[in-house]
């Protein structure tokens, strides 16, 4: 490959091995390949109650963990974030939207704890304890839109939480599907 | 609505990501649209090593695996001049969507940045639009990866993403997917960061 010059861009064409595969005819299209996908999830799905109860147990107790430890210690907050990311990553697509919403609110006061905030006990408790009412069944095809009291005060909260965060990161959040430039 | 056909029989995917259970998804949903090949790592060392050992086709590549993060990973494939794997595309997989993070995923050399919760259609279109729509690639000093300016194409089989997702659901537009894109002025700067302890592995 010729060395550009140090301020000149060098640009060049790659065809790549999957772009030259993935474009053979054989493929599956895409609504067979959706409604494979849909078959497929319904199969992983049938674990995921179980998986869920474990991981929401395993963060109250990392939360549990760090009311008796030393104030500067956020380890346990480092544990909390881990299994609440895991929690929001995959909550929608097992069809559990509001548990992702919760989870989701909650990785960010836990990001905030990390960079310093003090944890706010009640704030915390309180989504613990949505995320134990969204698990169950007759949540689990709700979206936070379809409870606006719920997910409006957790909103609230995670506002109030930011208000008392010494360094939360600053940037636009790009809307889901959004097509901001940037 | 143009609708696009991939057909991934015989490439080979890595899926790198901490979560299992997220994993798995990944893995199912990759098999279901006709995947064969796929290996999964959970740590950032797992995947440097592999990836400087061995051929793949397309990496994905959650943004926080651990230890040093799915975007050092993807720094490190990409500085390599050696490594055989240094133009494949990489997508990145996160839950923050955050502008900066988007940003400093495609600094890295990422090709896009995939919102988590995935669903299957944004996974699928998403390897079309990477298969169906040939990128220029960028070497200077700070730099190496797809041309950071390219054109705001729709996706193929969503016709427009803006309607897309209006059309949609809900569930549908909380998962769609970003593309990393810019009006970079200059595509060679990168933002340069990098970890040595990831780059020394070879």
């Amino acid at each position: 490959m010729p060395n550009p010059p140090a301020d000149d861009p060098h640009t060049f064409f790659v065809e790549t091995n999957f772009q030259r595969l993935a474009r053979r005819a054989g493929g599956v299209p895409r609504e067979q390949a959706l409604e494979n996908a849909r078959i497929t999830l319904e199969t992983i799905k049938v674990g995921f109650r179980d998986w869920l109860e474990s991981e929401i147990a395993d963060l109250a107790a990392a939360i549990r963990r760090g009311r008796t430890g030393q104030p500067a210690d956020v380890a346990w907050a480092e544990t909390a974030l881990l299994h609440c990311r895991q929690i929001r990553d995959v909550g929608t697509t097992m069809g559990f939207q509001l548990v992702t919403f919760i989870a989701g609110n909650l990785c960010e006061m836990l990001d905030n704890v990390i960079a310093g905030a003090v944890p706010r006990n009640e704030m915390i408790d309180c989504h613990i304890d949505a995320l134990y009412l969204a698990r169950q069944e007759q949540y689990r095809h709700l979206s936070p839109e379809q409870l606006p009291e719920l997910s409006g005060g957790l909103r609230r909260v995670l506002e109030v939480a930011h208000a008392g965060s010494p360094a939360k990161a600053s940037g636009s959040k790009m809307a889901p599907g959004g097509e901001e430039q940037t | 609505m143009t609708t696009a056909t991939i057909n991934l029989k015989g490439l080979v995917f890595l899926v790198a990501d901490a979560n299992p259970y997220f994993s798995r998804i990944i893995v199912g949903l990759l098999r279901s649209f006709g995947a064969t090949a796929v290996t999964e790592v959970r740590n950032s060392f797992d995947a440097i090593q592999l990836l400087n050992s061995q051929k793949f086709d397309i990496l994905l590549c959650d943004d926080r695996l651990p230890p040093h993060g799915g975007l050092q990973v993807t720094h490190a494939i990409r500085r390599k001049r050696d490594n055989e794997n240094r133009t494949i595309p990489i997508l990145i997989m996160s839950g923050d969507t955050r502008e900066s993070m988007v940003k400093i995923a495609r600094d890295a050399g990422a090709n896009m940045v995939l919102v988590k919760p995935v669903s299957a259609s944004s996974l699928y279109d998403r390897l079309a639009w990477i298969a169906f729509t040939p990128r220029q690639f960028v070497d200077t000093p700070t730099y190496f990866g797809p041309d950071r300016r390219f054109k705001n194409d729709p996706y193929p089989g969503v016709g427009r993403r803006r309607t897309d997702r209006h059309a949609g659901t809900g569930g549908e537009a909380a998962h769609a997917a970003q593309t990393l894109q810019a009006d970079t002025p200059n595509p060679g700067h990168g933002t340069g960061s990098e970890n040595p302890a990831l780059m020394d592995q070879s």
